[in-house]
């Protein structure tokens, strides 16, 4: 389709004679200088090449660090690393919408929203600068579901049970988290928490005051489905419990309100709600069990 | 204080949400349902929507305990969790707008919008006054009381919009408690259960909808007359009052 684009493009100017003006990229870029500082719409002017994603205009402001009205600015911080949508680290809003910037492309973007682009930084976390946001309660969130298999031990525990293709078709789509957020970022029910340190706060009580508004705040779907994929691993359900017991938690599963936004935005297409609702069920059941256990 | 109560309903949180979803579908769901089948009967005429609600009045002196346990409580304690949710999440229709995220958006709004119209109905149906057509709903002049106080065509299109409201909030959160329970948890199921869904919203928005142009294209004269011999033939077989009529239309209520 881009390809297409592009062909048509040289085509014309073949037709017409002349070699077209270049083509700009426009972006608006809302920067912030400093964590908790104010933000500012900052606009951006790149050359425009065939095939480019949001990471390689951001790469080309950069490299240019001036405004579209030609001051001198600071270059753009963002976040990014493995450029082709497994390291979750990319993350912005893109015109308006949470999504990777390495696999989105200027033309589809133009195409499909006009011609300058729009990038904010994610909206439910603290902005460190500029794109670049603190995601630490999104691992957080894995920590308090233990999303791991615990084989830590000082012997050896022998080989592990087997799986069934049955079961490994099941998980694998869940083991395709890549930690990115978006699910976080779309959902209504999962709402910012910035703690910020007080005068006369260490830096060990402003941590321990941060880490319990993580522990009460919406673990999200990333980590309910996470936790799923683990109670579903033969070794990993050893502490199924414990990670039913986190997911009944305040902040547990019982704050989804089912919009459903998390799957229809994850960049992965993991099937969210289905883990979401099978939580739900493990949790039915694991609530019922505990009132009669005790 | 506040610190100690807020983390009471913190601690109990998972608890607490779920008997907020439990409540939704029964009692106040239930009685919903009950509620617009019983109005629905006034398109069968007078009669037949006297006889229902001289069984419910049947509860003598224990309608109002019922009423309250059963009825007003829970749907207050359902309100009052439900108010809390809104407050604490940030609707996204403006930049994502799927249609569960217009669900979710819709089912808190018409959850707001049924909470006013049902004080409002209680409030209008048994006290208010004339104002706004307002009028006291007489349990031995059931349809025509009611059909009187329903005259204002400012006051039928609020109850269209009220019932409507309220029957899509229930119809929705049907199928949003189905998920929140994991009882349809695969995309498939979650697909069967909203086309359910659908059919139950759609069958009681008939009811409701039904019930309020029964009442408006009721002849009130004829109704009253009914009503009046109905009652003089309970007053003769005091004892036997209850629903005499036509006893086999009751059993589907
Ligand atoms: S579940 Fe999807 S959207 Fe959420 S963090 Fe994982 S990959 Fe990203
Ligand atoms: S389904 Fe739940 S977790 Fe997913 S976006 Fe909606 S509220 Fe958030
Ligand atoms: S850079 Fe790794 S996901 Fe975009």
């Amino acid at each position: 389709m881009i390809t297409a684009a592009h062909g048509h493009d040289g085509d014309a100017s073949h037709e017409h004679g002349h070699i077209p003006a270049a083509r700009m990229v426009r972006v608006r870029v809302l920067r912030q200088d400093v964590a908790g500082g104010e933000s500012y719409w900052e606009r951006f002017e790149v050359p425009y090449e065939p095939n480019m994603n949001v990471i390689s205009v951001l790469q080309k402001i950069a490299a240019l660090a001036r405004s579209r009205d030609g001051r001198r600015v600071a270059p753009v911080a963002w976040d990014c690393s493995c450029l082709e949508e497994v390291c979750g680290s990319c993350t912005m809003l893109i015109n308006g919408r949470t999504r990777m910037a390495c696999s989105a492309l200027v033309d589809r973007l133009v195409e499909e929203d006009g011609e300058e682009i729009e990038l904010r930084p994610m909206s439910k976390f603290p902005v460190v600068r500029d794109l670049v946001v603190d995601r630490r309660r999104l691992f957080r969130s894995l920590e308090r579901v233990k999303a791991w298999v615990p084989v830590d031990g000082s012997y050896d525990h022998g080989p592990g049970p087997r799986i069934s293709p049955e079961e490994q078709e099941d998980a694998y789509p869940l083991a395709e988290c890549i930690s990115c957020g978006c699910c976080l970022e779309a959902c209504p029910q999962f709402t910012k928490l910035e703690a910020v340190r007080r005068e006369d706060e260490s830096e060990a009580d402003f941590e321990k005051r941060r880490r319990a508004a993580f522990d009460s705040g919406f673990v999200g779907a990333h980590a309910i489905s996470q936790a799923m994929l683990f109670n579903g691993h033969p070794t990993g359900k050893m502490i199924a419990d414990e990670r039913l017991q986190a997911l009944t938690a305040p902040g547990g599963i019982q704050m989804c309100g089912n919009a459903q936004n998390c799957v229809a935005v994850c960049p992965k297409r993991i099937p969210l709600t289905r883990s979401i609702a099978r939580a739900g069920r493990a949790a039915t059941v694991w609530a019922i069990r505990k009132l009669f256990d005790r | 204080m506040s610190d100690s109560s807020a983390s009471f309903l913190e601690r109990h949180q998972f608890l607490i949400y779920r008997l907020f979803s439990l409540a939704g579908l029964v009692p106040v769901g239930a009685f919903l349902v009950v509620h617009l089948l019983t109005n629905a009967s006034v398109l069968a005429g007078a009669g037949t929507f006297q006889s229902r609600v001289d069984m419910i009045h049947s509860l003598g002196p224990l309608l109002v305990p019922i009423e309250w346990a059963f009825i007003f409580l829970p749907m207050l304690f359902h309100a009052a969790v439900g108010f809390v949710i809104i407050a604490n999440g940030l609707p996204n229709v403006g930049s994502y707008p799927y249609v569960g995220n217009v669900r979710y958006t819709m089912q808190r709004a018409t959850g707001m919008i049924a909470f006013a119209f049902i004080i409002w109905h209680i409030v209008q149906l048994h006290w208010m006054g004339k104002p706004l057509g307002g009028g006291q709903f007489d349990p031995h002049r059931a349809a025509s009381s009611a059909a009187a106080a329903l005259q204002h065509p400012l006051v039928a299109i609020l109850y269209a919009v009220g019932v409507l409201s309220t029957v899509f909030h229930f119809a929705n959160g049907l199928w949003t408690l189905g998920i929140t329970w994991g009882l349809w948890t695969s995309p498939a199921a979650m697909r069967r259960a909203n086309a359910v869904s659908v059919v139950v919203g759609l069958a009681l928005a008939g009811a409701g909808l039904g019930s309020l142009a029964g009442m408006l294209t009721l002849d009130r004269d004829k109704a009253q007359a009914e009503e009046e011999r109905m009652e003089k033939r309970k007053l003769q077989f005091e004892p036997a009052a209850v629903g005499s009529p036509e006893p086999a239309a009751h059993t589907g209520v």
